[in-house]
């Protein structure tokens, strides 16, 4: 399905220059064996992942208080990302896989190019604003989904043309195993490791736990339609999935904010937003430097120390959902304070006028760099093992 | 501000249209589109019934724009009180705890809505917008003991219930589904004795204990304490309570169906898990607590809520039968001017909270016979005492109150003083001593009175320093006292006192009785043993003041009571037309189609927060209302064949009423 829009024009990439991260894509051809469909889905997991700190930057970077809408529309969308990669790891937890969360591996770094894509599309870390809002257009693009690898139409492709494709690919994958494996022989993971609606709620969707290819399929629905909608519609599919109110998929709620209207009822993909303005205050938005780097602050100073501490909080975060990923399913409570405690990292943060005199002449603020190492995760993973200390507590909390 | 809703997507559930001033004639009409209300709305809606819903204040917090203006105006309030999250309205005026301010020598003055000549205050506020006061409450949910319903039965003293915990069983099921109540069943059952159905869970888990019940259970769980010397010793027991709040569902519940939290109203698939905001009362940022705006999102097209219509009086025909309601519409909150409409309804029922509903009948003249409207007023009679821990405890983080000693709330020692329930404080002093706001001021040297000149502060690391160690200290206990029926506390209306749309103002009497000032007594005794169990250092103060308008001295003692917001019995329920204004169905006596719901029905408050009672009040009398229309609209079978002259010649009419009084033995209680 086509859409009749003309897409937004790619960010100019020449604002930055630094180097873009690339994601590893596996290869390009349909999984043939479990081993590589676990391979496909960890690739899914970090995917889901990658739009999770630009689109928290877009959403800190609003002044508190300030930009409600816009606020609770990239809300939604955070929150349902969240659950795309709870309901990913259960699919990778349902076919005996291991979801790996805590690696420097899983968090690529920022500036990144867009995966899965032909064109190079960056994802950086960018302030609320036309820039930001058009990579996220790109990244939830509903567009023509072109076949799996190994289908006549695109035996001239090299690599993937969009995520939509390597997701059908997935897809197509999983149901092909399941037809010559059968589905006990595919679905061998542990049910005790599968994330339930008790661990997990957020509305917006419900995690539900994946064991055979009927929930698997449905997972996959969730995770593609809730971003780019069904076809030739607005709108995702929570009210058949979830009987909740239906509501735009991603791409249109971007659009709203760019194009500072709502579509209404009537409205298509082809017709844009005709509903009733939207109100959004471009001038209160802290603007940050895209590629700022904990390193750009001045050791030391406070700056430094809260975006550092963001980092640090960050990766705890990552840790606890390793742990709920891949040995008990009700740490990932402990994700919410954890939560709570990156948005209150990130309120003190971003507030902050850029350290650098030039960079503060320009306008810009201190921003989170979601510079996540190994050597960062272990420091947190042995201060999170440490008896003495509840989660919190090792940070003064 | 923005229309978050989508177009379409608008508050979701009922109708709502400009006011239907031209439609005139509905199945039921609902006075009120709070808690009861609402309930009482949904059933019948979905039952087919065309429902007329009045609210008297504004549908602001409908939307989500309107749920983030209530939560800036609580953020900007100096004083965090229950009603300052809601604007003021001057056409449908709302009761407000700071009405009310102590006098240097003891005494109260009272200013604001009420009118108040009692020898104490009645220290309770409510809330007149849609959704009512339980936009404000707290969300606990504890069930009345099935000795609460007869307590002059067994222990001799105040009214009885004509009805029992076994008739209400299955409604307080109904009312925790309705909520969606968090709760652990097996403690409920095994530490208060609490009756439930073989297996029964909670549709969710019950809110996990906060630092501070651990801490004070790890004391006081199975130690004996004294009242007094020659009283027998009871054992403490820290239990949690149930709350109307959304926490992890029971998988078990509802035979094994599990249970979905319902979220916010006003914004679409919003709305979440509590996460320990700690402002609950009066606003949960994230609608994890419930409140009637979600079940309104649920109501059939049927129901049609109108706001800004204040029922000024209840009409009704020669007969007794209500006709219907008179009202008020409004435009401005702000603006004294309005026009004067009238709705008429096969029943009414009023669902305007037990101080508004009796002054409805009262002002309409209506269920006069037992002379009881307005008497009975009740409340709970709130004791706090405070001090310091001798080690943090984490106050201020989650719900006020997770846990409580519910090892006061009946036995013998009932026969001679009002029995109690403690409620362990999680948010500090805030409550007795408004902190931590008042703690800054302190160490930044202003002082309470501002006609003082300022101190000497602290300020930076040091003030810091200071207020973590202080604040992280603070503990508190409360204790809701029962408060017995009785007819001198009561709400009357006088012509002088009129609000601004000339609608009368509450004149309220109140006054606590020796029972009761028994029970504080005990309850200061109890707290005595607490606090030396904890090792706690009391700074519990009771004396005259600007800020203690329920002082009073009893026995040589100094008390301060609060109110908590309980108000109850202004129109009982009992089993007899001479002394009580409602039938077990919370139907009038004198009036066969006039029901008046709420906490005013209750003869007895018990120990417990009410609003679940309430709820299920609320949905046993929706039954009967359902049997009351559904009996209105069958037509009497024409006798077929025999001449039978004048009964084939009544058989067109639709028949009588059903009376309670003509058929009482008929009446079967579930």
């Amino acid at each position: 399905m086509t859409t009749a829009r003309v897409p937004a024009a790619a960010p100019s990439p020449s604002d930055l220059a630094t180097e873009l991260a690339v994601v590893v894509e596996p290869p390009f051809h349909v999984p043939r064996n479990p081993e590589e469909l676990r391979l496909f889905l960890q690739a899914a997991l970090t995917l889901e992942h990658l739009t999770i700190p630009p689109y928290l930057t877009a959403m800190y970077t609003l002044r508190p208080g300030t930009n409600r809408p816009a606020f609770y529309a990239v809300r939604a969308v955070v929150l349902e990302e969240m659950l795309h990669m709870t309901l990913v790891a259960n699919l990778l937890n349902a076919v005996g896989g291991t979801p790996l969360v805590a690696h420097s591996r899983f968090v690529t770094g920022y500036p990144a190019r867009l995966p899965y894509s032909r064109d190079r599309i960056p994802i950086a870390l960018r302030h609320f604003g036309t820039e930001a809002l058009r990579t996220f257009l790109h990244i939830e693009r509903p567009e023509y989904v072109a076949e799996p690898p190994g289908h006549p139409s695109v035996a001239d492709d090299e690599g993937w043309t969009s995520i939509g494709q390597f997701y059908a690919t997935i897809r197509t994958g999983l149901v092909r195993l399941t037809e010559e494996l059968g589905e006990k022989a595919l679905f061998t993971g542990d049910p005790g490791r599968q994330i339930g609606p008790e661990h997990f709620y957020n509305s917006g969707g419900e995690v539900f736990r994946v064991s055979d290819l009927s929930s698997a399929l449905t997972a996959f629905r969730v995770v593609t339609e809730q971003g780019e909608g069904v076809s030739r519609t607005i709108y995702n599919t929570d009210d058949l999935l979830f009987g909740e109110a239906r509501e735009p998929a991603h791409y249109f709620r971007f659009d709203e904010l760019l194009q500072e209207r709502r579509y209404g009822p009537h409205d298509t993909p082809a017709s844009g937003p005709t509903g009733p303005a939207l109100d959004v205050d471009r001038a209160a938005v802290y603007p940050i430097d895209p590629e700022a780097k904990a390193a750009h602050y001045p050791p030391g100073g406070a700056v430094r120390q809260a975006a550092d501490r963001f980092n640090e909080v960050y990766a705890r975060l990552l840790c606890v959902l390793e742990d709920a990923f891949t040995k008990d399913p009700a740490a990932l409570r402990a994700a919410v304070p954890t939560m709570l405690e990156l948005r209150d990292l990130a309120e003190r943060l971003y507030r902050n006028p850029h350290p650098d005199p030039e960079k503060r002449a320009r306008g810009l603020y201190a921003s989170a760099t979601y510079e996540i190492t190994d050597e960062l995760l272990d420091r947190v993973r042995g201060l999170l093992a440490a008896p003495a200390l509840g989660p919190g507590e090792a940070y003064g909390l | 501000m923005n229309a978050y809703p989508r177009p379409g997507g608008q508050p979701a559930g009922g109708h709502r249209a400009a006011p239907p001033h031209h439609t005139r004639r509905f199945d039921v009409i609902v006075v009120g589109a709070g808690l009861s209300g609402t309930l009482v709305a949904k059933r019948l809606g979905d039952q087919g019934w065309r429902v007329l819903v009045l609210e008297a204040g504004t549908g602001t917090l409908d939307t989500w724009p309107g749920h983030l203006d209530a939560m800036n105006t609580y953020y900007a309030a100096a004083a965090k009180v229950p009603n300052s999250p809601y604007r003021p309205n001057a056409a449908a005026p709302s009761p407000d705890v700071l009405d009310l301010a102590g006098l240097p020598e003891g005494g109260f003055r009272a200013h604001g809505y009420f009118v108040q000549n009692g020898a104490l205050p009645y220290g309770s506020d409510y809330l007149r917008a849609n959704g009512g006061t339980v936009m404000h409450w707290l969300g606990l949910t504890p069930r009345m003991h099935p000795e609460d319903f007869a307590v002059r039965r067994k222990f001799g003293y105040g009214r009885d219930w004509p009805l029992g915990y076994a008739d209400l069983e299955g409604h307080y099921r109904a009312a925790e589904r309705e909520l969606g109540v968090a709760g652990d069943a097996q403690e409920q059952s095994e530490a208060i004795g609490l009756p439930f159905p073989e297996g029964y869970v909670y549709p969710m888990h019950r809110i996990p204990r906060s630092y501070l019940d651990d801490v004070v259970a790890a004391k006081l769980d199975g130690v004996p304490v004294r009242e007094s010397a020659d009283s027998p010793g009871t054992t403490l027991r820290v239990v949690t309570t149930p709350h109307a709040r959304n926490s992890v569902p029971d998988a078990r519940y509802d035979g094994g169906r599990g249970y979905r939290p319902a979220g916010a109203a006003g914004l679409p698939n919003y709305g979440e898990r509590c996460v320990g905001n700690a402002s609950c009362v009066p606003i949960c940022p994230v609608q994890a607590k419930y409140n009637p705006l979600k079940t309104q999102a649920t109501w059939d097209s049927r129901v049609t809520l109108v706001t800004r219509a204040v029922v000024s009086r209840v009409l009704a025909d020669g007969t007794g039968r209500a006709m219907g309601v008179e009202y008020q519409a409004y435009d401005d909150p702000a603006a004294p001017v309005h026009t004067t409409h009238t709705a008429e309804a096969d029943i009414v029922v009023l669902a305007a909270h037990a101080i508004e509903n009796a002054k409805l009948l009262l002002v309409s003249r209506l269920a006069e016979h037992s002379g009881q409207v307005g008497r009975n007023l009740m409340d709970h009679p709130v004791l706090l005492t405070w001090g310091l821990m001798k080690h943090p405890v984490g106050p201020f983080r989650g719900p006020a109150s997770t846990s409580g000693v519910e090892s006061f709330r009946t036995g013998p020692a009932r026969r001679r003083r009002a029995p109690f329930r403690i409620e362990i404080a999680n948010w500090g002093w805030s409550w007795p001593a408004a902190s931590p706001g008042s703690d800054v001021a302190r160490l930044l040297g202003i002082p309470g009175d501002s006609g003082q000149p300022r101190g000497r502060g602290v300020f930076g690391k040091e003030l810091r320093r200071r207020l973590g160690d202080g604040i992280g200290r603070q503990f508190s206990l409360q204790f809701e006292l029962e408060q017995e029926a009785e007819g001198r506390n009561r709400v009357t209306v006088d012509p002088r006192h009129r609000d601004r749309l000339g609608n009368p103002r509450p004149v309220i009497t109140y006054d606590l009785s020796d029972r009761l000032k028994r029970g504080m007594a005990a309850a200061k005794a109890v707290s005595d043993r607490v606090f030396g169990l904890l090792e706690a250092e009391d700074r519990t103060v009771y004396g005259p003041g600007p800020f203690s308008p329920g002082h009073f001295r009893f026995e040589g003692q100094d008390f301060t009571f609060n109110g908590a917001g309980h108000g109850a019995g202004t129109h009982i329920m009992g089993d007899s037309r001479d002394t009580s204004v409602v039938d077990h169905w919370q139907r009038c006596w004198d009036h066969p189609n006039l029901y008046a719901v709420g906490c005013g029905s209750m003869p007895s408050v018990g120990t417990s927060n009410p609003s679940l009672t309430m709820a299920a009040l609320a949905l046993r009398s929706s039954e009967q209302i359902h049997r009351d229309l559904t009996e209105l609209h069958r037509p009497v079978t024409v006798r077929t064949g025999g001449g039978g002259g004048t009964d084939a010649a009544s058989g067109h009419v639709p028949g009588p009423a059903p009376s309670p009084h003509s058929r009482p033995h008929q009446e079967v209680r579930p």
